[in-house]
């Protein structure tokens, strides 16, 4: 009962989030300094008013609020500005999976591998194990994400050159061989971050007081390390899966425009720099609606694992 | 007595020393800056961002260039190569005539007269069943793929044998190469490439004009002459890296230190208030916090960055730094008003009610120099978590707009060469990557100086 | 006969940023079976470092084992996981804590818990496991036990949760159970069923309990004997008679003074003792206890006392007891002398 409650009132203030999102992109959009039309070759009045016409532009800005919102609530997020005849919907519809799939080997990369290390270096704490994934943590966690995304297609070029074949491609998209460094590279400062989280909440949890019971209780180490220490300690870094799926996504835009990959981050850094309004809107209202949900479904799933949550 | 032993049984003499501790006590801060120095790697981290201050404030009054100049000589130089350059005469047009080409010679593909930076000009043997003939130009040799690199010139006409370069001239190898034509079709078979190594050079006069030559100082046609120092090399349009590093540092580094710093301070305010008048108004207050929580912060970041669009001659610092602000204060405050509320429950918080403490004298005596610590910690890493928003938003261009320099812009111009001339990449990502590492380890260092928790675990 | 359990001469010590930490300077003590031994001194004088690492709890490092044995049934078990077969954690010995807010798992029910013990020691399945964990949560007299097992630890008071660790520690039956500070955390209410509890526990299993506290009172309870600690070494050991009635150490008596008497008709005044104990960075050369003592003399600045057996079973660290010493009136407190 009350984990339905706590759902809905989630998913209540989501939408309300994504409404104001939807809303704050509108009006950013509208009050961006400049005519959006006035790029546009060869634009006669009679033109530029059947332009007008065709993104609704020539109607007051509280019925094109109006209009923009039924159309969000019907799932309709309008025409390209620059490639007309293209809906941001098939933008989306297109360009999506390349991103989504590229962001779920990143987060499992992510939150396997912080998971690992981060239990490995609590296990050897302050031992050449723990050193050494720690050294690679802090530099995981200092060097930008594009930084990381060069030196990896770096890495790719040499090793190629160096084998004489193509190992891994250096961009673009289609095979597995395409995903595995760029995923890589995308989940890494994550995987850092996580590692990071991971090990501490492990260091707090080997010296907890009923880590110290279950030791008395006379339990093999392997039982304390899998029923008491693991469960407790992946806790806390199961409430920043959320943020770090948002982290991922969005630095999803950099690795695809580093690797070319045609995934929908690419797509909105490109329209943002173009300013196809449209597909701005669109992908903002799209991205800030995904981020929303994921931290919700992030929220619930981690009320599921924790008691505590779960009865409260 | 027992055991052979003489045992003194009178009584003890009490002296200053036996009653006195050990150890000196210390206060909450002697203690915390004990811990942090023997913390050997925030201590280096603390050294390291002294010195990286020192040289963003006082490194341009040493090398004073300006960071927009640009060196048009000298484009994507690495550190450390040799600068000299040849004094040639002025330029003087080329017509190509069939003399100057020796026609029919049959030695193919040739280089006329010497390849400098000044020129480069080539010629031919005609043929007669082609139609035109097309000129490319590489910077890699030709491989397998017959990549000749960009198209630099296409003649309609068969007799037309020669072709002089002068565009964007830089000292090295260029492989050029000449297609023959006949219509829209390549000639691939009768295709001829020719390797041509530029020397650097320069005229009296343009030497003059950038004050390379002293005022006592002779030089004329062959001589050599130096030709301005860069320590760090020039980037893609001859700007000095390391004026554009120090101009640089100033804009991510006012960015990264001075967004956390507003944004704690709102924070520790909001939080503060929240915490301390409880109730109503702060579940109100938290509810807001939340919402903005709930926001992708990057993406707003980007919203904002195209609402306030940034005009002609203006930086983009001052937007990026309210959206920093605007977005980032929620964590602070949530963490003041937890530390507030704790604290609030606190005995000495009451003791200090009973003796007449007023609700100011509270908060400023008791609370706030107690959520300190905290505080300056989620400073510290605030700090590396703005400077790499400043340079992930600079990266996709949406940061500060060029020619203003971030560190975050200059690796965004640098990625385009990396493979040619890594050294534009380089500076700028280490520079980052060294500045956000060492406020990580401080942070470390002073969150294990500071914690009470931390403690007494050891 | 050999006692059910003899530690002698046993030394810890920590090695901290401030440097090295001598918890526990040569502790020596005995228990018989069914018998109960109270532990007692203040805060930081090395009673729970004591029962944590004979029982391996202690993490090693920072902590070291300097010295000592501690046998059970004449069998050493420092270091060692098994005695004749049996595992001495849970099996042999089991033990409870200070706060049982934080000593059981958040994350596992509290039948679960309870049960493990069972599956590993015992061999039983996770289903008789948990009938057995039900069976113990009646014993512990928790009401409901069958509903009560499934729940989580954060669904229990304080009081309930020490009852479920009870329940945990005397799983497999162990020869001894150590009570580290067990009412310490809860109400005085509470105190006086929980100690109840362990008493009838102690009847129908007929295990021995090493109670560490620092409540006189709780000791005069439940303890049959009791060793008095100060700056990591037993002081005076005995009967609780000898302690309580024959004080054979200055501690001991001031222990007594500092302790609160429930009878308004005698007048009588709590008197502190002064000072702190010494700084075991750098323990003392004599006795720990000489800077606080009121009958302190020159010998006991400069050298550490020897143990004297003063009649059966009571021993004191005290130069006080040393043939040609002063003897002191406030020695042998007893209740009339007040």
């Amino acid at each position: 009962m009350a984990i339905a409650a706590f759902i809905t009132k989630r998913l209540i203030q989501g939408v309300f989030t994504v409404w104001f999102i939807a809303t704050a992109t509108f009006f950013a959009m509208h009050n961006v300094p400049g005519d959006p039309l006035l790029n546009e070759r060869a634009m006669t009045e009679a033109i530029r008013a059947n332009v007008e016409a065709k993104y609704g532009l020539d109607k007051p800005l509280g019925t094109q609020y109006l209009i923009y919102l039924s159309n969000l609530t019907r799932g309709d997020f309008g025409i390209s500005f620059t490639q007309e005849n293209r809906q941001v919907n098939d933008i989306i519809r297109e360009h999506f999976p390349v991103s989504a799939i590229l962001g779920v080997l990143a987060v499992l990369f992510a939150a396997v591998g912080g998971i690992l290390w981060g239990a490995l270096t609590a296990l050897y704490r302050n031992r050449i194990p723990d050193y050494l994934i720690m050294f690679f943590v802090i530099l995981g966690i200092s060097v930008p994400s594009f930084v990381i995304a060069a030196l990896g297609q770096l890495v790719i070029v040499n090793m190629n050159s160096a084998l004489g074949i193509t190992l891994f491609p250096v961009a673009g998209w289609g095979t597995l061989g395409h995903m595995l460094v760029p995923s890589m590279v995308l989940g890494l400062g994550t995987m850092a971050y996580l590692t990071r989280l991971m090990r501490s909440s492990m260091l707090e949890i080997v010296s907890s007081d009923y880590v110290r019971t279950a030791k008395a209780k006379g339990l093999p180490p392997a039982r304390i390390f899998a029923k008491h220490q693991l469960r407790n300690a992946i806790l806390p870094v199961i409430t920043v899966l959320g943020p770090a799926i948002a982290a991922i996504t969005t630095g999803g835009f950099v690795v695809e425009l580093v690797f070319a990959i045609p995934g929908l981050g690419r797509y909105f850094v490109q329209a943002v720099q173009q300013l196809d309004y449209t597909v701005i809107m669109g992908t903002t209202v799209f991205y800030g609606a995904f981020l929303v949900f994921m931290v919700i479904f992030v929220d619930v799933l981690y009320g599921l694992i924790d008691p505590r949550v779960r009865m409260s | 007595m027992p055991n052979g032993h003489a045992y003194d049984f009178s009584p003890l003499r009490r002296t200053e020393i036996s009653q006195s501790q050990s150890r000196p006590s210390l206060s909450y801060w002697q203690d915390a800056w004990i811990r942090l120095k023997a913390n050997t790697r925030a201590l280096i981290s603390l050294y390291l961002l002294i010195g990286l201050l020192i040289f963003t404030l006082f490194g341009p009054l040493l090398w004073n260039i300006d960071p927009a100049a640009q060196d048009l000589d000298q484009i994507s130089r690495p550190p450390g190569e040799d600068r000299r350059a040849l004094i040639v005469p002025e330029y003087s047009p080329w017509t190509g005539s069939a003399s100057d080409l020796e026609v029919g010679s049959g030695q193919g593909l040739r280089l006329i007269g010497e390849a400098t930076t000044q020129s480069i000009r080539l010629g031919w043997d005609p043929t007669d069943t082609v139609t035109g003939y097309r000129v490319y130009r590489n910077i890699y040799p030709i491989g397998q793929e017959r990549a000749y690199g960009i198209p630099r010139a296409e003649f309609f006409d068969s007799r037309i044998v020669n072709f002089e370069d002068r565009l964007d001239l830089k000292e090295g190898i260029y492989y050029f190469t000449v297609v023959p034509m006949k219509g829209k079709e390549q000639l691939l078979d009768l295709t001829e490439t020719l390797a041509v190594e530029v020397k650097r050079v320069t005229t009296v006069r343009e030497a003059n004009q950038k004050g390379l030559i002293g005022l006592t100082e002779e030089l004329g046609v062959g001589d050599f002459i130096d030709l301005a120092f860069h320590p760090l090399g020039t980037d893609y349009l001859g700007r000095d890296m390391l004026a554009r590093l120090m101009a640089g540092a100033r804009v991510s580094l006012f960015i990264g230190i001075g967004a956390p710093l507003f944004f704690v301070t709102f924070g520790i305010l909001f939080g503060a208030t929240a915490g301390f008048l409880g109730g109503k108004t702060d579940q109100v207050m938290m509810r807001f916090a939340d919402f903005i929580v709930a926001l992708p912060f990057l993406l707003f970041m980007i919203l904002f960055k195209i609402a306030f669009g940034i005009g002609p001659g203006e930086s983009g610092i001052g937007p990026m730094l309210v959206a920093l602000v605007v977005l980032m204060w929620p964590a602070t405050a949530r963490l003041v008003r937890g530390q507030i509320l704790q604290i609030r429950e606190q005995g000495y918080i009451s003791a200090s009610q009973l003796l007449g403490g007023k609700t100011l004298y509270l908060i400023l005596r008791h609370m706030l120099p107690n959520t300190l610590g905290v505080v300056l910690v989620t400073l510290t890493f605030a700090i590396p978590s703005a400077i790499f928003t400043e340079a992930f938003l600079s990266f996709i261009g949406m940061g500060v707009a060029p020619p203003t320099p971030s560190w975050g812009s200059m690796s965004n111009e640098g990625i385009k060469t990396m493979l040619t001339t890594p050294h534009e990449l380089i500076f700028p990502a280490v520079l980052i990557s060294v500045t956000v590492l060492a406020f990580n380890l401080l942070g470390d260092g002073l969150r294990d100086a500071l914690d009470a928790r931390m403690r007494n675990q050891e | 006969m050999t006692p059910l359990l003899k530690v002698t001469n046993l030394a810890v010590e920590f090695s901290t940023y401030g440097g090295i930490v001598c918890a526990v300077r040569g502790v020596d003590f005995e228990l018989e079976a069914g018998k109960t031994l109270a532990i007692v001194g203040e805060s930081g004088c090395g009673k729970s470092v004591t029962v944590q690492s004979m029982m391996g709890l202690t993490p090693m490092p920072p902590g070291r084992l300097v010295s000592g044995s501690a046998r059970l049934r004449g069998e050493e078990i420092l270091g060692q996981r098994r005695v004749q077969g049996k595992e001495v954690r849970g099996a042999e010995i089991g033990m409870i804590f200070q706060d049982p807010m934080t000593s059981l798992n958040p994350t596992m029910t509290i039948g679960d818990q309870i049960a493990e013990p069972l599956q590993v020691h015992r061999g039983f399945s996770r289903r008789e496991a948990f009938t057995e964990a039900v069976k113990l949560l009646e014993l512990t007299k928790i009401p409901e036990a069958q509903k009560r097992a499934k729940q989580y630890p954060f669904e229990f008071s304080g009081g309930m949760l020490q009852r479920a660790m009870i329940a945990m520690a005397i799983a497999c039956k162990p020869s001894i159970l150590i009570a580290d500070e067990p009412t310490t955390a809860l109400d005085v209410t509470i105190q006086a069923q929980i100690l109840d509890l362990l008493q009838d526990i102690q009847q129908e299993i007929g295990m021995a309990i090493i109670l560490i506290t620092h409540d006189l009172g709780v000791v005069a309870r439940v303890a049959d004997e009791v060793a008095v600690m100060y700056a990591g070494k037993v002081v005076e050991f005995g009967k609780v008679d000898d302690i309580f009635y024959r004080s054979a150490h200055p501690y001991t008596v001031g222990l007594r003074a500092a302790m609160p008497v429930n009878d308004p008709s005698r007048n009588h005044v709590l008197s502190p003792i002064e000072g702190s104990p010494p700084d075991l960075f750098s323990p003392p050369a004599g006795c720990g206890y000489c800077s606080r003592c009121p009958e302190a003399m020159e010998i006991c600045a400069t050298e550490a006392p020897p143990t004297k057996a003063l009649n059966r079973g009571h021993t004191s660290s005290c130069w006080l007891q040393q043939d040609g010493a002063p003897h002191p009136e406030s020695l042998f407190f007893n209740e009339e002398r007040l």
